[in-house]
C-alpha cells in the first residue's frame, strides 16, 4: 500500500488541519519570525546609509535605531528559533498520537499485511520529516511575502528600472526557484522515503530473523541483501543531494545577481545614476533580503519528500475486511447470544467462512465451538467482537442486533483470550491491569493463582513488577499464555471467547487448567474455542464447525 | 561514566581520522571559496569607493571581476555540497556495514538483552544521523581555523589594526562553544534514549494493537505514547536551545568586531575630511576600510559552520555509547575442525553438561549426559521450562555449556567454526520467521542456488504443493512480517521444506506443532517423519502425538524435579 501513496497538496492540508490545536503557537512563532526579519532588514539598510554617510562626511542615521534594530535582531531570532521549533514539535507528538489512534482504529484484526516495521518508520521517519513543513517552508514563505513588497518599495521610489529587476531576481530565488526544485525534487523524494522504509524493514527483518540466519548459516546473504537496500537509498540520496546542491548554487547566484545590479545603478552602468548613500543602503538591504530566503530552494526540493511523508502518514487508517456498522446503543445487561444464518466472507474474492451459521447461547451456559485450523473459529470471535461483520444474516445479543450496538460497549461485555494475545514488554502488573485498569493487588494475585501462574510469579524477584521482555520472551510459552489467561480472567465481562487456551501447556498442566477453568468461570457464558477436547471440559453443548455451519454434538 | 567518556572519546577520534580524506576536497572547496570571498569583498570595496567618494578603478572592470567571482563562488558552494553528501554516505556505508556484522556476530543472544527495534533504530537511524559528524562536522573542524586564518592574514595586509579586532573577536566563539558544548552532548545522549524508547514502545505496541483495541485501551497507550512524544520534545529543545545560543553569541561577537573596525575606520575617514585631504587619499582610505568591513562576514562563515555542525559532533557521542553494547571482535575461537556425516546422520553426545541462565535461579542443566548414535531420535520430555529448548540452543551453538562438553560426530563443538555447526544442523521451532518477500525467496533462504528440481522436490516432500494452488500468486505469493496470511500449519510447511532443501545429518525439532490442532499436527508430523529419515533427530515436545517417533525419550522433568513449575527456562 505505501507503493499507491501519492504526494501532493491534499495530504498536507490534512497535516494541517491535524495542527488546528496548536495554531496559536504555530502563528505566534511565526510573527515573532517576521518580526526578526524587519529587525534584519531594518538594520542592514541602516548600517549600509550610515556607513555611507560616513564615507561621504554626513551622518544620515542615528545610532539609536542601529543599537535597536541590532540587539532586537540577535534576541528576536533566539526567541523565534525556540519558539517556533517548541511548537513544532507539539505538533507532530499530535501527529505521533493522531497515527497510533487512527492505527488502532482499524486494527482490531491485527496488522495483516502492514508491517510494523514500515509503521514504525512512519511514526518516526515521516512524521519528522513533516517539521520542514512548517520551519522550513512555511515560516521562510511568509518571511519571503513580507520582504518582497519592503525591498520593492525600498527601490521602487529611487529606480523603477531596478526595483523591476531586484524583485524579479528575488521572486525567482523565492518562489520559482523553490518551485522548480520541488517539480524536479518530487520522484526522487518519493523514492527517498520509499527506500529508506525498505531498509529499515531490511534491518528488522535481519534482527527478527536471527536465529534462522544462525541456524542455516545465512550470514553472508542476508548482510548483501541489507547491503542492496542500503545502495538503493544512497543512489536516491546522491541524486538528492546534487538537485539540492545545484539549487543552492542557482539560489546564491540570484543574489549575487540582484547585488551587481544595484552596484552597477550605483555606477551609473545600465541603470541610471542612483545617489550614493541610497544606494549603499539598497545594497546592504538586498544583501539581508536575499540571505533571508537562502534556505527556501532547498526547502522546495524537499517539498515533495514532506508531501509524500504527509500521505504516509495519513493514509495509515484505511481499514482491511468488509466495514463494520458503527452502532450508537449500549450493550443491553443480557448476555443471551444469538448467531441466526450468518454468512461471512474476508473478500469478495475469497471463499465464504460462514454460510449459514446459526448458535444459540445462553447467558451463563458454557459451550464449545470444535474444528481444525482454518475453519473460521477465530472469525467467530472477530464477529463477536465486531471487527468483523455479517455479510448476511444477523447476530443478536440480549435480544438486539449486534450491529446497532457500540463496538467498545460489546467489547467490554467480551473479554478474549486468543493464541495471538500478545504480552507487551512492561511489567506483569501492567500487563495484567489492561484487562481491568482498577484491579486491586489481592485481584491481581487471584488472577494469577486461578491462572496457576502465582508460584512462579512470587518467585519472581520483583513479583509483579518483574519485566516482561518483548513477546514475553522472560518467561516460557506455557507461562506466558498463563499471564494473557489471568489478565482476561481479571477482566469482569460476563461473556469470555477462550480461543485455544491451552496451547502450549503439556498435557498435566492443560487438564488441571481446564479444570480450574470449570469453576472460576462460573456464572460467566464461556465460548471455548478449540481444535479438540481433552473430556474433563463441563460444557452444555458442542458444536462443529465444517462446510460455514455448525452441527451440534451431544454434550 | 568515565569509562564510557573514555570509550566516546576514543571513537570519535578513531572516526575522525577514518572520515579525514573523505573530508579533503569539502576543505579545499572551503578555502578556495573563502579566498573567492576576498576577492568579491576587494572588488565590492573598490566599486563603493568609487560611488561615494567618486575616485577608483574602472567601473565595467570591477563589475566584470565581480560577476566572474560570483560564478566561480556559486561553482564551488556546489560542488563542496557535493563531496560533502559523497562523504557523508562513504562513511555511512561503513558503519552500517560494522553495526549489522555485529548484529550478526553477536546472534541471537543480543535478543536476549536488546528490544529488536533498538537494535534496528541503531543500524538505521543512528547511522543516518551520523551524516552530519562526516559531511559537515569534520571538514568544519579543519575550516574554522584555516579560513578565518587565511581572511585575517590577508585583512592584515591591509589594515593589521582590524585584522586583529576580528582574531581577536572570533577567538571568542570557541570558548563559548567550548562552554555550552559540554552540556551539548549530554542533551544529545538523551535525546537519542528517549528516541529510541519512542521506538521500542510503538513496535511494541504495533505487534500487540489488536490486544489493546479488543480490551478497549486504546485511549490509555495513546496517552502514555503522548507523554513519550512529549519527553522526546523536551530533550530535542535542549539540545536545540545550545545551538540556538551558541549561534547568537556568534551574531553577537560579529556585531561586536563590525562595530569596532566601523567605529575605527569612520573616524579616519571623517578625519580625513576634516583635514580636506585630496579625493584619492580619501577613496583609497575609504577602499580599505570597506574592503576590511567586507571581510568580517565571511571571516564569521567557517565560525557559523562549525556551531551548526556542533549538534553533529554530540550525536556522534551518543552514538559511540550506544554502540558499545555490540559485541566488538569475534570473541569465539574460530575452530576449523571438520565433522564426517555418515548416510544416516550423526552422532551426539552431551557429558556432564551444566547450564544456568541466571547464577540466581540455579542451573536448567546440571551434570546432564546422553548419547545420540547416528540415525537414532532422541525424544526430549518434560514440562515447560525443563531445559528442553535449552539443549537445543545449545546444539545450534546460540549458547554454550558452562560446564562439561557437547560433540557431534565425536568432536566437541566448541571446535568447530559456526558456518561448520550450522551446515550440520537443520531447526526448526514453534513458529518460523518468514521474511519479507515471495514465498519462493523464503524457501530458498535455505539453499539460495538450489535447483528447481530440488526445490519442487522440497515442496513435495512438505507437502506445501498442497495450498499452493489456494494462494494467489502460488509460489511468488508476498508473504508479511511473522507470515500473515499463512496458517501456523502452512508456514511450519516452509520450515519443513526449509530443512529438506538444506539437507544436514542432524534434526533438531522444538515443540514443532505446538500451536497446531490434531489434524494438522498429525499430517505435520507425518511429514517430519520423513524428513527424520537417514538423520539424527532430537525432538522436543510435551504432545501426546510424538509417541508415534520411536526412539529414545529423556524425561527431564523427572531428572529435575522444579519446585515450581517452569521456574528456569526463559525460553518456550
Amino acid at each position: 500500500m505505501s507503493d499507491k501513496t501519492e504526494g501532493g497538496l491534499a495530504p498536507v492540508l490534512r497535516i494541517l488541519s491535524l495542527w488546528r490545536a496548536r495554531a496559536p503557537l504555530l502563528i505566534v512563532g511565526g510573527t515573532l519570525s517576521l518580526l526578526a526579519v524587519l529587525a534584519g532588514l531594518v538594520l542592514m539598510q541602516g548600517a549600509g546609509m550610515r556607513l555611507a554617510g560616513t564615507a561621504s562626511g554626513a551622518l544620515v542615521v542615528g545610532v539609536l535605531l542601529l543599537r535597536v534594530s541590532g540587539i532586537g535582531r540577535v534576541v528576536l531570532r533566539y526567541v523565534e528559533r525556540l519558539v517556533t521549533h517548541d511548537a513544532m514539535f507539539r505538533a507532530l507528538a499530535d501527529v505521533r498520537v493522531w497515527f497510533f489512534r487512527h492505527l488502532a482504529g482499524g486494527a482490531a484484526a491485527g496488522l495483516g499485511f502492514r508491517r510494523a516495521g514500515d509503521l514504525l518508520s512512519r511514526l518516526v521517519s515521516d512524521v519528522e520529516a513533516l517539521d520542514a513543513l512548517y520551519l522550513r517552508i512555511l515560516v521562510p514563505l511568509a518571511g519571503a511575502c513580507l520582504i518582497l513588497p519592503f525591498l520593492v518599495l525600498a527601490v521602487l521610489p529611487v529606480d523603477p528600472a531596478l526595483a523591476m529587476v531586484v524583485g524579479g531576481l528575488f521572486v525567482t530565488g523565492a518562489f520559482v526557484l523553490p518551485l522548480g526544485a520541488a517539480l524536479l525534487g518530487r520522484r526522487q523524494a518519493g523514492a527517498l522515503t520509499h527506500r529508506l522504509a525498505g531498509l529499515r524493514i531490511g534491518v528488522l527483518d535481519l534482527v527478527s530473523g536471527l536465529r534462522e540466519i544462525r541456524a542455516f548459516g545465512a550470514e553472508g546473504r542476508v548482510l548483501s541483501q541489507v547491503r542492496e537496500r542500503d545502495a538503493r537509498l544512497f543512489d536516491a540520496q546522491a541524486q538528492q543531494a546534487r538537485l539540492l546542491a545545484m539549487v543552492g548554487g542557482a539560489s546564491y547566484l540570484c543574489g549575487q545577481a540582484a547585488m551587481l545590479a544595484v552596484l552597477a545603478a550605483a555606477l551609473g552602468v545600465g541603470f541610471g545614476p542612483i545617489p550614493p548613500v541610497r544606494a549603499a543602503g539598497l545594497l546592504f538591504l538586498v544583501v539581508a533580503g536575499f540571505e533571508g530566503i537562502g534556505g527556501l530552494t532547498r526547502a522546495g526540493a524537499l517539498a515533495g519528500g514532506v508531501s509524500r511523508a504527509a500521505a504516509r502518514v495519513i493514509s495509515v487508517g484505511g481499514q482491511e475486511g468488509p466495514a463494520v456498522p458503527v452502532g450508537t446503543l449500549p450493550a443491553p445487561a443480557d448476555t443471551h447470544l444469538r448467531f441466526e444464518q450468518v454468512g461471512f466472507r474476508w473478500r469478495a474474492d475469497r471463499a465464504p467462512v460462514f454460510d449459514g451459521l446459526t448458535l444459540d447461547i445462553p447467558a451463563g451456559s458454557r459451550v464449545a465451538v470444535l474444528g481444525p485450523s482454518g475453519i473460521g473459529k477465530s472469525t467467530l470471535a472477530a464477529l463477536l467482537l465486531k471487527v468483523a461483520a455479517p455479510t448476511s444474516g444477523r447476530i443478536m445479543l440480549g435480544g438486539q442486533d449486534l450491529a446497532d450496538l457500540d463496538s467498545a460497549s460489546v467489547r467490554r461485555r467480551v473479554a478474549w483470550l486468543s493464541q495471538v494475545t500478545h504480552l507487551f514488554a512492561d511489567t506483569i502488573r501492567a500487563n495484567l491491569l489492561l484487562g481491568r485498569p482498577d484491579a486491586t493487588e489481592a485481584e491481581l494475585w487471584a488472577a494469577l493463582e486461578r491462572a496457576q501462574i502465582g508460584d512462579l510469579v512470587r518467585s519472581m524477584p520483583d513479583g509483579l513488577d518483574s519485566w516482561l521482555g518483548e513477546g514475553g520472551t522472560t518467561v516460557s510459552g506455557g507461562q506466558g499464555r498463563r499471564i494473557a489467561l489471568a489478565r482476561t480472567l481479571l477482566s469482569d465481562a460476563p461473556i469470555l471467547i477462550l480461543d485455544e487456551p491451552a496451547t502450549g501447556l503439556d498435557a498435566e498442566t492443560e487438564r488441571d487448567f481446564l479444570l480450574t477453568l470449570n469453576t472460576v468461570t462460573a456464572g460467566r457464558t464461556v465460548i471455548l474455542i478449540a481444535h479438540r477436547l481433552v473430556g474433563v471440559e463441563r460444557l452444555d453443548r458442542i458444536w462443529r464447525l465444517s462446510d460455514g455451519r455448525a452441527n451440534a454434538v451431544a454434550a | 561514566m568515565s569509562g564510557d567518556k573514555t570509550v566516546m572519546k576514543a571513537w570519535t577520534r578513531a572516526q575522525s581520522r577514518l572520515g579525514r580524506r573523505q573530508a579533503m576536497p569539502i576543505v579545499g572547496l572551503g578555502m578556495l571559496s573563502s579566498l573567492i570571498a576576498v576577492g568579491q569583498a576587494w572588488c565590492m570595496a573598490a566599486i563603493l569607493a568609487r560611488v561615494l567618494v567618486g575616485a577608483g578603478p574602472g567601473a565595467a572592470g570591477l563589475l566584470g571581476a565581480l560577476a566572474v567571482l560570483a560564478l566561480a563562488r556559486g561553482l564551488c558552494l556546489t560542488l563542496g555540497d557535493i563531496a560533502a553528501a559523497r562523504a557523508g554516505r562513504a562513511a555511512r556505508l561503513r558503519l552500517r556495514d560494522g553495526v549489522l556484522s555485529a548484529i550478526l556476530r553477536g546472534g541471537p543472544a543480543l535478543l536476549r538483552q536488546q528490544h529488536s527495534a533498538e537494535l534496528t533504530a541503531l543500524a538505521v537511524d543512528r547511522v543516518e544521523a551520523l551524516d552530519g559528524f562526516f559531511a559537515r562536522w569534520i571538514p568544519a573542524s579543519i575550516l574554522w581555523i584555516a579560513a578565518p586564518g587565511l581572511i585575517a592574514v590577508l585583512a592584515a595586509f591591509v589594515q593589521p589594526g582590524s585584522a586583529a579586532i576580528m582574531a581577536a573577536c572570533g577567538l571568542a566563539v570557541p570558548v563559548g562553544q567550548a562552554l555550552f558544548g559540554i552540556g551539548a552532548a549530554v542533551a544529545s545522549r538523551n535525546q537519542f534514549l528517549a528516541m529510541t524508547r519512542l521506538q521500542a514502545r510503538f513496535l511494541d505496541r504495533v505487534r500487540g494493537i489488536a490486544t489493546i483495541v479488543l480490551a478497549g485501551r486504546t485511549e490509555d497507550e495513546a496517552h502514555r505514547l503522548a507523554a513519550a512524544a512529549d519527553e522526546l520534545r523536551r530533550r530535542t529543545m535542549k539540545i536545540l536551545r545550545v545551538a540556538f545560543l551558541s549561534s547568537a553569541s556568534i551574531d553577537c561577537a560579529m556585531v561586536l568586531a563590525l562595530v569596532l573596525i566601523a567605529l575605527r575606520n569612520g573616524g579616519v575617514v571623517l578625519g580625513l575630511h576634516q583635514g580636506d585631504m585630496p579625493p584619492t587619499t580619501i577613496a583609497d582610505a575609504t577602499m580599505r576600510g570597506l574592503f576590511v568591513l567586507l571581510l568580517v562576514p565571511e571571516f564569521f562563515v567557517p565560525l557559523r559552520g562549525l556551531a551548526l555542525a556542533y549538534q553533529d559532533r554530540a550525536h556522534a557521542a551518543g552514538a559511540a555509547s550506544a554502540m558499545a553494547v555490540l559485541p566488538d571482535g569475534d570473541t569465539r575461537a574460530a575452530g576449523n575442525a571438520t565433522v564426517q556425516a555418515g548416510a544416516d546422520g550423526v552422532s551426539v553426545a552431551f557429558e556432564h553438561v551444566t547450564f544456568a541462565w541466571d547464577a540466581a535461579r540455579g542451573p536448567v542443566l546440571d551434570d546432564l549426559s546422553f548419547v545420540v548414535p547416528a540415525g537414532q531420535t532422541l525424544i526430549l520430555v518434560g514440562a515447560s521450562g525443563s531445559g528442553k529448548s535449552t539443549i537445543i540452543e545449545m546444539l545450534l551453538g546460540f549458547v554454550v555449556p558452562g560446564g562439561g562438553r557437547v560433540t557431534i560426530g565425536g568432536v566437541d563443538l566448541a571446535a568447530l567454526a559456526p558456518s561448520t555447526l550450522s551446515g550440520l544442523v537443520s531447526w526448526i521451532g514453534q513458529k518460523p520467521v518468514l521474511f519479507a518477500g515471495t514465498l519462493r525467496e523464503n524457501i530458498l533462504f535455505a539453499r539460495p542456488d538450489a535447483s528447481a528440481e530440488d526445490v519442487g522436490h522440497a515442496l513435495r516432500a512438505a507437502a506445501v504443493d498442497t495450498f499452493l494452488a489456494d494462494l494467489p500468486e502460488g509460489l511468488e505469493t508476498r508473504i508479511g512480517e511473522g507470515g500473515f496470511g499463512l496458517s501456523g500449519g502452512q508456514a511450519q510447511r516452509i520450515a519443513i521444506a526449509r530443512a529438506y532443501l538444506k539437507n544436514a545429518p542432524l534434526l533438531l525439532l522444538d515443540e514443532p506443532t505446538a500451536h497446531l490442532d490434531p489434524s494438522t499436527e498429525a499430517d505435520i508430523l507425518a511429514s517430519l517423519r520423513g524428513l527424520a529419515r537417514g538423520r539424527t533427530v532430537i525432538l522436543a515436545s510435551h504432545s501426546a502425538s510424538v509417541h508415534e517417533f520411536t526412539g529414545q525419550r529423556l524425561d527431564l522433568g523427572r531428572r529435575h524435579p522444579a519446585p515450581v513449575q517452569g521456574e528456569h527456562e526463559h525460553v518456550g
